[in-house]
């Protein structure tokens, strides 16, 4: 277990070029000891780069990887003491469930019995515990990409499981039972696990911090809830979140309001200092509701269509030329044509050039 | 329509089948006449068209003294040349072929592919353009008409096949379980002995496999290399050539040559037939 720092390190896969393209900016992070972290981004935006830096496969073009404040930049894979969990399930085809659990330690000269108990108390976790003396080869793929996360996590000292998709290969129903147990091992063992995901509500529902990710760029850090409340730019107000976050063009008119198709709304947002004209206004769907009885921040819209998806109604309506989308309980009556929204002053975001001011 | 396809079928299979075991068939009888039922008129059924007699095997054991050919010791030769020859050429191979496969290798405008078809080249010459330079080379080390001098030589001619054939196997090995045994605390000489080789078995059985059919069949370099000293089998069956064509003994000596081999292929195929070719991701 280890608390692991990234410092100003960046990669490009073809770093003696002279116009180099960088598979990952330089940016700076530190990853807490035992801590749950999800590094959230669309595919081919440098997640897996970002773990395969850490795990020590591939070196960076820049900076250094320090974990508990020693430098492990040189240090190879083998001697860094990491997991690594791929998207599909690696197993070693030759050996049995046991030999593949018990083989990180084997390569590490664990004694025996510290071994035979290791090996147990993760099958037991993992519910591997029948299959121990089958060959590996023969189980399915989703017991296979189990052996593979027991592998990671047969290690107590560790200094953090990282985990590549890693429940891409299993169904939905395991899937949810695999994540809260990943959950109580973080907890029981206070190992660190980084998760790598496309998946947004994979990300939210297991870690604590979570890391977008857009064209090899760190654009967000945070706990879910600011990413869903407060998104950096509009790429994570748009990429969070279902339905994506409503984002319209609108003008500053006042030092704390903007207007949309001259509709003015009011924002808790400080808008004197503006240098561009590029400005945006977003707000999450969920925040939106039909108007009660309040007299501000209103916008008249024409209901579209409205969405019934078990457990909330989708409302999409136009407001001019923009589409406003907004999320309410099922029970809300909607009118069939033109209704008045609101929108919340202190949950408006205004992004000038695509980020939050 | 399904009747004709298994009609068709079982009748393309029985042609080849007859087409196949025909020439054993009829070496295994011929081995079996003296010179009258081989050269009196065509004999097929032992006992009924033929007295069947062990003139021509016994002729391969017996001495040179007592009027033989004595065939044991160019096959202990060839036996010896061919797996020595195997197995040195499967562990070089091998070892040429990961790395040709894990790592990038740069000489200029050479690289991986190119040294990769350097390999392959050798077995696109004609062998009579290497005759005289491995003549010439044998003879300047003092392994002319020896069996290191053959095995050197074989090694030559086998390696490529071990190297491309497993070239291609290790491509087919994810590399994930390589960096996986690295990231579980191997180094990488650990990564591939006992993770990446084992996972190869089938490759290496099949490399082996070719290694040992060239290796054995070989007659041209033998034929040139050696001369009194030592000799292998397939010179030492020509050898049995004489005024008279004593076709026992050569149909013997052919289904004794050939019977290596055969077993070779049977336990191949049964292990390939397993399925453990199958792969380890997924």
């Amino acid at each position: 277990m280890a608390k692991i720092n990234l410092s100003e390190v960046s990669h490009s896969y073809n770093p003696n070029d002279p116009n180099p393209v960088f598979a990952l900016n330089p940016f700076s992070m530190t990853w807490e000891n035992g801590n749950r972290y999800a590094i959230l981004g669309p595919s081919g935006c440098g997640k897996t780069t970002m773990l395969n830096i850490v795990s020590g496969l591939v070196r960076p073009s820049a900076g250094r990887i320090l974990f508990d404040n020693k430098d492990v930049t040189d240090f190879k894979t083998e001697d860094r003491n990491i997991a690594q969990v791929f998207q599909f399930p690696v197993i070693y085809n030759t050996m049995t469930v046991y030999e593949n659990l018990a083989f990180p330690l084997k390569c590490r000269d664990f004694s025996k019995s510290k071994i035979d108990e290791r090996v147990n108390s993760v099958a037991e976790t993992l519910n591997l515990k029948s299959f121990l003396n089958s060959p590996a080869r023969k189980l399915t793929a989703d017991q296979k990409q189990l052996i593979s996360l027991g592998r990671g996590l047969v290690r107590e000292d560790v200094a953090a499981v990282l985990m590549d998709e890693p429940l891409t290969v299993i169904d939905p129903d395991l899937k949810f039972r695999l994540r809260r147990n990943l959950k109580e091992i973080n907890e029981q063992y206070k190992t660190t696990l980084v998760y790598v995901t496309h998946d947004q509500n994979e990300a939210m529902t297991f870690a604590d911090n979570i890391i977008v990710m857009s064209d090899g760029e760190v654009v967000q850090t945070g706990s879910p809830k600011e990413l869903f409340e407060r998104p950096n730019t509009t790429f994570v107000g748009y990429f969070i979140g279902s339905p994506a976050m409503n984002l319209f063009d609108s003008e500053a008119s006042s030092n704390d309001s903007v207007k949309i198709n001259n509709t003015l709304i009011k924002t808790h947002t400080n808008l004197s200092n503006l240098k561009t004209k590029n400005i945006k206004l977003g707000i999450r769907s969920e925040f939106i509701k039909i108007a009660q009885n309040q007299n501000e921040n209103l916008v008249d819209v024409n209901v579209e269509k409205v969405e019934d998806l078990g457990n909330y109604k989708l409302i999409t309506a136009k407001m001019g030329n923009f589409t406003i989308k907004s999320k309410v309980t099922r029970e809300t009556e909607i009118p069939n044509q033109s209704v008045k929204l609101h929108i919340p002053a202190e949950k408006c975001c205004v992004y000038e050039d695509n980020k939050l001011i | 329509m399904d009747k004709l396809y298994i009609f068709l079928k079982y009748f393309f299979i029985v042609v080849w089948t007859v087409f196949v075991v025909a020439p054993f068939l009829w070496a295994l009888t011929t081995s079996f006449k003296d010179f009258q039922s081989v050269n009196g008129g065509v004999t097929y059924i032992p006992w009924v068209d033929f007295e069947p007699n062990l003139e021509g095997w016994k002729v391969l054991i017996k001495s040179p003294a007592k009027g033989g050919v004595d065939i044991i010791e160019p096959y202990f030769n060839s036996m010896f040349v061919t797996c020595t020859a195997s197995l040195i050429s499967i562990i070089l191979g091998t070892l040429s072929a990961y790395a040709l496969s894990r790592y990038t290798f740069k000489a200029g405008f050479v690289k991986n592919n190119d040294i990769t078809f350097f390999f392959i080249s050798q077995r696109i010459m004609p062998p009579i353009v290497l005759s005289i330079p491995f003549f010439l080379f044998l003879s300047s080390i003092n392994l002319l008409d020896s069996l290191t001098g053959l095995i050197v030589v074989y090694i030559v001619l086998l390696m490529p096949i071990a190297v491309w054939i497993m070239v291609d196997f290790f491509n087919k090995v994810p590399r994930e379980i390589d960096e996986t045994a690295l990231i579980d605390g191997c180094n990488p000489y650990q990564a591939f002995l006992k993770v990446v080789l084992p996972n190869s078995i089938p490759g290496l059985i099949v490399a082996g496999m070719f290694c040992i059919i060239f290796g054995w069949i070989d007659f041209f370099f033998a034929f040139i290399l050696t001369f009194t000293e030592v000799q292998l089998l397939p010179v030492k069956i020509v050898a049995l050539n004489s005024s008279v064509t004593p076709w026992w003994s050569l149909s013997a000596s052919a289904l004794v040559s050939v019977a290596p081999l055969i077993i070779v292929a049977f336990i191949v195929e049964r292990y390939l037939s397993k399925g453990n070719l199958s792969g380890a991701i997924k």
